[in-house]
Order: C-alpha cells, then sequence, then structure tokens
C-alpha cells in the first residue's frame, strides 16, 4: 500500500438508503389505538402496551401512585396470583417489563413469533385485569418507599433529585420524582392503586404496538383479540402547570461530607416535545453536551481531566421538562469545572456554533438513528413517542430529512431562545466545607448549603 | 433457532477474522478483541490495562489526536472500548458505507500508535481514569463490592485478586514506557480477533482487511499471565467482612468459587444464577421478597471468566427494619434448598436464557462482539450457535449436584455492607 492510502481517511463507500419501517395505526370500536410495525429478520415480536397512566396525571396528594400502581401489576390478576403470572410468564421465556414516566405507563414483553398469541392473552390480562392484592400493593409500596431513602444516599439521584426542586417551582409536578414523596406514598394502598387503575387505565387511554416479525392485517388481529372486548372510559386528566422555580443563577450545595467527587447539575426549565424547536434542538445539544465530542465533553474531560464524562440533555416530556448539564468533577476541581461549564454556554451563545459543527452533528444524529433502531423494542420506543406526544404516524419517516435541514440560523436562534446562563440553577451534590469557599469565588450566584435531613425514620430493627 | 453465518479466516500476521454478512439494515460492526486484560498486569500496575485502552482513543500515527472519535461520530457512528479481566475490546457500529472507515482507524492504532503517544496524553487520560474510579467505585454506594469480593475469592497471587479499575497509586506510577511495553507485548495481530458484521460485500471486505491490516507485523508470542493461575476448585472455608458506608440500607454480598467459562459446571452455574435471581418466578425473589419480605432487590451473577476459576455472586438489599443476618440465614435456606430444585424452576431459567441470547443477536453489534468472544476465548465463533445447547443440556441433576458441591459454607465469601450511622440521627 502507498504511504498516501495509509495517510489519509478512507473516503465513503456509496450511500445505502435507510427507511423506517412503515406503521399502521388503527383505532378499535372500543377506542384502544393498534399499531403494527413489520421489522426486523428474527422470529421475535415485541408486544408493548402504552397507557396514558403517566407520573403527571397523579395529583400531587396521590405523589408516586402512578409508579406504585404500574409496577403492582405484577401482583396479580383477577385469573392468576402474582405468583403464578410470573410462571406463565417466564415458563414462555417472556420477561415483563413495566416503566412508569411523565407521561406514560408502560408495559412490554418480547416473544418468540410462535408465542405470540399466549403473550398477547398474558400481557391483556395484566392490564386489563390486575388484581391488586392488598399484601403485593404494600410490599411494592414498601420497596418504593425503599427506593426513595436509596436515593437520598446514592449521589447521582440526589443530584436528579435536587435538581428537579431547584429547576421547577412549588405547584409543578416535575419538581418532585415519579417515586413520590415518602409522606404520601406511606398512605398509600390497594384502593387507591385500584381506583387509579379504574380512571386511568382504560382502553381509550391505551394503545398496543406490536413491532417484529407480524404483519399488519394479523397484528390489528391479534390486538383486536386481546384487547377488542374491553370497556371503560378515562377519568379526565388534571391539568398540568409548569413554572420556573429560579430566576437567577445560584448555587445549591447538597452537602455529602468525604465525597471525593462532585455531582453537578446545571440546568433550567426546556421545552416541551412537541415545541417545534425540537429537533433543531437536538443538533445544538449534540454540539454542546450530546454526543463524545461535544464541547462540554472535550473541555472538561479530555482537555482538563476534571471527569469521567459531561453531557447535556433536553428533556422530552408532554410540558417543558429540565434542560441540563451533568457530571462528576473531583472535589479539588469542581469550581473550575463549573466555570469552563459556563464558559462554553457562554462561548456557544455569543460565537454561535461553526458550520462544520452544525454539519457534523446533523450527519452524527441522522446516522446513529438506524444504529439505534436495530431491535424490535427500539423501534417499539421511538414508536410510542408517536403515540404519547401524537406526532403524525410518518414522522420518522422524515426525520432524518428534517435532522439534514437544520442550518446555522435556526440553531443560533434556537440557542439564544432556549439557553440562558444568566437563570441556571446549579445543584452540587458534595463536600461542602471543601467547595464552598471556591464557590463563593466564582462570583456567578448565591451559595447557599443544604444539610439533608435524616433518611426518614426506619421501622425498629426487628428482634434477633 | 437461529442460526448466524459465519466465515473464518487467518491473516499471515496471525489476525484471526470473522465475517457475518446481513443486509437488513444499512448498518455494519467492527469489533476488536485484543486477548489482554487485567489479569496480565504486572505487580504496581493495577489498571493499567484499561489506562491502556483509553489511550488507544488518543490518536495513532495517520490520525490525529481527538480526530478518531471525530471521525466515527461524524461519519453517524457510535464506539467504545472496554476492559475486563480476560480481554479488552473495541468496537464501532458505523452506517455501512463507512466500512472503510472503521477498518483504517482500527488498523492504524494496531500497527501505528506509539508515534502518537505523549506524556501529556497519558497525564490527561490517567486524570480521566481516576475520575472514573471515583465516580464508578468511590463515590458509589456498595461501588467497591467487586473489587473487595475479587480480593476474598482469589488469592494474593492470582491474577483475578484485584479489580480492572485498579489503585490510584498504580495509575499513578504509569508511565510512557509501561505504553510501549504494553503494546508491543499485547497489541500484536497474532493477540487479537476482528469480527466484522452487517451490510458489506464479502470479497470487499476481505480485500480492505487485507489491505489495512495485512501489512502491519507480528508480534511475539505472548508472555504467560504472571502469577499462580491454577487454583484449588473451592476455597475451603467461609470468609467473611463487614464494611461500613455512607448508605441507607444494608447490603448482603454472598459469592461462591466456580469451575471456570466453558467448563461443563460452568453452564450450570449460569443456569443457577438464573434460577435464584432472573425474574420474577426466580426462586430467591419468591421467597426473599414475595413471601418473606425482607428484600428489596435480588441479583445472581456467574462470572464469564476462564483463568483457574469463576465466581457466582448474588446480591440482595435489606427492607428498612431487617438486619443483614436475619436476611442472609433465609439466604442460605434458600441456597440450600437448591439441592432438591424442581424441574420447572431448571425448565424456566433455561427458556430465559434462550430467548435473551435470540433478542440480543439483533444487533450487529452484539453478533460482532460475541463472535470476537468465543473466537478469543474458545476459538471457535460457532459457539454462536452451539452455546445456547451447552446451557440446554443442563438438568435438574446438574443443578442439585452443583449446589451441593459448590454452594456450601466450605466455599463462600459473605460481605455485610452497614451503613455508618445506624440510628439515622
Amino acid at each position: 500500500m502507498t504511504s498516501a492510502e495509509r495517510v489519509n481517511e478512507p473516503p465513503p463507500g456509496p450511500i445505502r438508503d435507510y427507511h423506517f419501517p412503515e406503521v399502521n395505526s388503527r383505532t378499535l370500536d372500543n377506542c384502544v389505538r393498534s399499531v403494527v410495525c413489520t421489522a426486523g429478520d428474527l422470529p421475535l415480536v415485541t408486544a408493548h402496551v402504552i397507557v396514558n397512566a403517566g407520573a403527571a396525571t397523579e395529583s400531587a396528594n396521590q405523589a408516586g401512585l402512578a409508579l406504585l400502581t404500574a409496577n403492582s401489576l405484577e401482583g396479580g390478576t383477577t385469573n392468576r396470583s402474582g405468583t403464578q403470572l410470573a410462571w406463565d410468564l417466564e415458563e414462555l421465556g417472556l420477561e415483563l417489563t413495566t416503566w412508569t414516566t411523565w407521561d406514560a405507563t408502560h408495559v412490554r414483553v418480547t416473544t418468540i413469533t410462535d408465542r405470540i398469541e399466549g403473550a398477547l392473552a398474558l400481557l391483556a390480562d395484566i392490564v386489563r385485569n390486575p388484581a391488586f392484592p392488598e399484601g403485593e400493593v404494600e410490599r411494592i409500596r414498601d420497596e418504593q418507599l425503599a427506593e426513595i431513602i436509596q436515593r437520598g444516599t446514592e449521589p447521582r439521584a440526589l443530584a436528579d433529585d435536587m435538581a428537579s426542586r431547584s429547576i421547577f417551582a412549588e405547584g409543578s409536578p416535575y419538581r418532585r420524582s415519579t417515586y413520590g414523596e415518602p409522606d404520601v406514598l406511606r398512605c398509600l394502598t390497594a384502593v387507591d392503586a385500584t381506583a387509579f387503575h379504574h380512571a386511568r387505565m382504560s382502553p381509550d387511554a391505551t394503545s398496543v404496538l406490536l413491532v417484529g416479525d407480524v404483519e399488519a392485517s394479523r397484528g390489528h388481529d391479534l390486538v383486536m383479540r386481546a384487547f377488542g372486548d374491553w370497556g371503560g372510559k378515562a377519568a379526565p386528566v388534571p391539568q398540568v402547570e409548569v413554572r420556573p422555580g429560579v430566576h437567577e443563577t445560584s448555587i445549591r450545595l447538597i452537602d455529602r461530607p468525604g465525597s471525593v467527587q462532585s455531582e453537578v447539575r446545571i440546568g433550567h426549565i426546556g421545552v416541551p416535545r412537541t415545541h417545534p424547536d425540537h429537533i433543531t434542538l437536538l443538533v445544538l445539544n449534540a454540539i454542546l453536551g450530546g454526543s463524545f465530542t461535544s464541547r462540554l465533553n472535550l473541555s472538561l474531560r479530555e482537555k482538563h481531566g476534571f471527569t469521567y464524562g459531561a453531557r447535556s440533555a433536553f428533556a422530552a416530556r408532554r410540558h417543558a421538562g429540565p434542560f441540563m448539564i451533568s457530571t462528576a468533577v473531583g472535589t479539588d476541581v469542581t469550581s473550575r469545572a463549573v466555570e469552563e461549564a459556563f464558559n462554553e454556554v457562554h462561548a456557544l451563545l455569543r460565537d454561535g456554533p461553526t458550520d462544520d459543527e452544525i454539519a457534523n452533528a446533523r450527519n452524527f444524529l441522522a446516522g446513529v438513528f438506524p444504529l439505534q433502531l436495530q431491535s424490535t423494542e427500539e423501534i417499539a420506543e421511538r414508536i410510542s413517542d408517536i403515540v404519547v406526544y401524537d406526532l403524525p404516524i410518518d414522522y420518522f419517516q422524515h426525520y432524518r430529512a428534517d435532522l439534514l435541514r437544520v442550518d446555522s440560523t435556526s440553531v443560533r436562534q434556537a440557542a439564544s431562545l432556549h439557553i440562558r446562563p444568566e437563570e441556571m440553577a446549579v445543584v452540587i451534590v458534595g463536600d461542602a466545607a471543601a467547595l464552598r469557599p471556591t464557590l463563593e469565588q466564582l462570583g456567578i450566584g448565591k451559595v447557599t448549603v443544604d444539610n439533608l435531613a435524616p433518611a426518614p425514620a426506619l421501622a425498629p430493627a426487628d428482634a434477633e | 433457532m437461529v442460526e448466524i453465518p459465519f466465515e473464518r479466516y487467518t491473516l499471515d500476521n496471525g489476525l484471526r477474522v470473522v465475517l457475518s454478512r446481513d443486509a437488513s439494515a444499512p448498518v455494519v460492526a467492527v469489533n476488536l478483541w485484543y486477548h489482554v486484560g487485567s489479569r496480565n498486569e504486572k505487580p504496581g500496575r493495577t489498571g493499567f490495562a484499561h489506562l491502556f485502552e483509553h489511550m488507544m482513543f488518543q490518536g495513532s500515527e495517520h490520525v490525529p489526536e481527538m480526530v478518531h472519535f471525530s471521525l466515527v461520530e461524524k461519519a453517524g457512528g457510535s464506539l467504545n472500548g472496554s476492559t475486563w479481566l480476560d480481554r479488552t475490546n473495541y468496537f464501532e457500529t458505523l452506517p455501512a458505507h463507512y466500512l472503510e472507515l472503521g477498518l483504517w482507524l482500527e488498523a492504524d492504532r494496531l500497527g501505528w500508535l506509539l508515534p502518537a503517544m505523549t506524556q501529556a496524553k497519558l497525564d490527561n487520560q490517567r486524570d480521566v481514569v481516576k475520575n472514573e474510579r471515583r465516580w464508578r467505585i468511590d463515590n458509589q454506594p456498595y461501588g467497591d463490592w467487586d473489587e473487595r469480593m475479587q480480593s476474598m475469592i482469589y488469592p494474593s497471587d492470582h491474577p483475578y485478586h484485584h479489580s480492572v479499575i485498579g489503585s490510584m497509586e498504580d495509575l499513578d506510577a504509569s508511565s510512557l514506557e509501561d505504553v510501549e511495553e504494553f503494546f508491543r507485548t499485547y497489541y500484536t495481530p497474532n493477540n487479537a480477533v476482528l469480527s466484522v458484521v452487517g451490510d458489506f460485500d464479502g470479497d470487499h471486505a476481505r480485500d480492505l482487511i487485507k489491505k489495512y491490516f495485512g501489512s502491519i507485523p507480528p508480534g511475539p508470542p505472548v508472555p504467560p499471565i504472571p502469577g499462580r493461575t491454577q487454583i484449588d476448585a473451592v476455597i475451603g472455608k467461609e470468609l467473611r467482612v463487614t464494611v461500613e458506608q455512607d448508605i441507607s440500607l444494608p447490603r448482603l454480598y454472598v459469592a461462591y468459587r466456580t469451575p471456570p467459562y466453558g467448563t461443563d459446571d460452568y453452564y450450570t452455574s449460569a443456569v443457577v444464577a438464573q434460577i435464584l435471581g432472573y425474574g420474577k418466578a426466580a426462586l430467591l425473589y419468591r421467597t426473599l421478597i414475595r413471601e418473606q419480605r425482607l428484600a428489596q432487590d435480588v441479583e445472581a451473577y456467574a462470572f464469564p471468566i476462564v483463568v483457574g476459576a469463576s465466581m457466582l455472586v448474588l446480591w440482595t438489599t435489606a427492607l428498612p427494619g431487617v438486619t443483614l443476618d436475619r436476611l442472609e440465614s433465609a439466604l442460605h435456606d434458600q441456597i440450600d434448598a437448591l439441592q432438591h430444585v424442581e424441574p420447572r424452576d431448571v425448565t424456566r431459567a433455561v427458556r430465559l436464557m434462550e430467548a435473551r441470547q435470540l433478542s440480543d443477536l439483533q444487533t450487529v453489534g452484539e453478533r460482532a462482539d460475541q463472535l470476537s468472544m468465543y473466537t478469543t476465548l474458545f476459538d471457535d465463533p460457532a459457539r454462536i450457535n452451539t452455546e445456547v445447547e451447552r446451557v440446554r443440556a443442563v438438568t435438574v441433576d446438574h443443578v442439585r449436584s452443583f449446589a451441593a458441591r459448590f454452594l456450601n459454607d466450605r466455599n463462600r465469601a459473605v460481605m455485610h455492607y452497614i451503613p455508618k450511622t445506624m440510628n439515622g440521627s
């Protein structure tokens, strides 16, 4: 080989088209939405149920109930006990996955094609006929409480939770965590879970996605057979109001004495998932902190060695969620790292990204899109965005073209509108005594120190 | 079940190559396994194999600093590497038309890394890795469990005695001379496997691989793994330690020394891990969590490692108000019950493992990583298709016998993590 061939990076070969698989949607008579997408080349089907029963649909005096209800689905149905349900699923090789976001509750299994009917029958039984036995709901509630207690000593979770408290004002649900508040959660029972299920988990609030080795007409038939004879109607969902909790930059220090690292969160209120700037913000964020070669990661990690990684993200939620910069840095370099993060934000706003940066970010996002859609579960999760945020059914067919259209003007405009360093909340979980003096010297905002209340009183230890 | 097709050959310099074509999506995975991990580190240099992995992303003779990452990202690809006990892997998934870029980048750092190494790069990545250690271990509740467990299960002269991340002191001691020596010893074509999976033309891929990798000279034979690699099949006693940490809930870790990956007993241990800890019908979920309400969670994991012995690790977090002594006693009762395990427990475990393997094989990156793994560890890429048979061959009698031989108080290490202040005030 000549040295020129070695020295220069090889050019790409001819590009091959990628098409997001066709999504076929129909609404059954009882208002269940059936969505089928034929995809992949293995004998697998993912059945993914989405219910409009996310944490944003619970009221403040029920904080944690959406998650408790979703997790309590494993407690069994009117047809089988919780243990029987687990056996019935797992003897078919099915792993039940349930999760709750602010915007929806998701229930999913992936099955080999031959067992799709049995899998769907079980899934329908779980979603339609949960029994919520008292003992099981109490058990799951106690586990949820324990999880909240654990988050209080886990620096990353604690930083995330405390950042939400700074970014959102009182009365905004996003201020709390989807795990709920201990004082409220402690009082929730099977009666509450049953009522929440009755009010929220009804056919008109439910979509069933089948993705994988299944044709559209057969897929809709399968959904019809499992969910078509389900009756009921959802109660109106409460209005959600999201207001900022900070109006000028401040630093909130959560004391964790002896920490060898500081978990840093810097952010403010962002934009709803359906905001017209969503795709432009993906490009902007890839440049700031959404890729390995982003400005924040190159500066804080590769230039300064302050951290193992730094990133930023606009959360995608129905209402405006957080825009957040996240990193974990050595205690002795914390104030320098915070300063550098602000420098990067200011520089991006002042000078704008270069044309190369924009082109690279567009190509990165358009290129990794198909890489992230190799499994039926990944495709189903993308389609769930269509369902949850009521996007056009062909949204992902032109998603790459939309990304590649983002230009310098729109990125600059979006940056100046949606990134506001003068109103960022800085939350740091770390050793307050070591951090406070240098953070105050930074002069970017008032520094307050929180000494967290001890974990909620534990039940008395059992006698042994 | 599905049969993954592949073609395997070896270049003159000893580089083993596995190609597997799948044109269902316009993507391609390039994956390299180097048969070197923390087990190969010499005394005083723990953590070096991993620090070296970081240096592999810092550019090579024809790839300027930071350009490795930026070329892949602007091509629309994703990339990473990881270091473990037995191996170090490097991988990128790219749009299919960028296959040549991936091969060029990987070949350049295998053939021409050293001219690009500088003290400044080493100092920077040392800081990054030290922060990685703080992030994963030192500032993380229970974060040092595997480091502690490895040091209990393996004697001090065994290569698995120390952790992959290594100690801060040893990271500080690492020099550019170490980088050069490690590179010349272990980063050779004859100590590596290259797998390419996805949408490519076979002849074209073979030509490109020859073009970029063919001229890299082979290295010397790889030296034996340092330390004592053969150890007793069982520990011979129970080891215990209590660790006080800034945590809110006590957690119990129990580990057993078990036969290494690749042996029949290993597959039994993998099935045992599923029986005990995977899914809601798992034995420990049914008992400790659902029936007895002692624990918040339970996990079980058989380490797929090959030198001398593996380990089977269980952990479970106590619910508030439950002592670890009580939780431990309940756990041991269930482990003892394994000697009378029912056939349906085994069937359930095998079904879940079959389903997961099929699901994992959907991505080209996972296929490439498995092909590299089976070739590196067993010189047998066909295991991507046949490994599941080894799992299916595990019977109730195997599980009962395994439990009696290995899961007892003459072969376990027990670790109690307890909160620093138990009164919470």
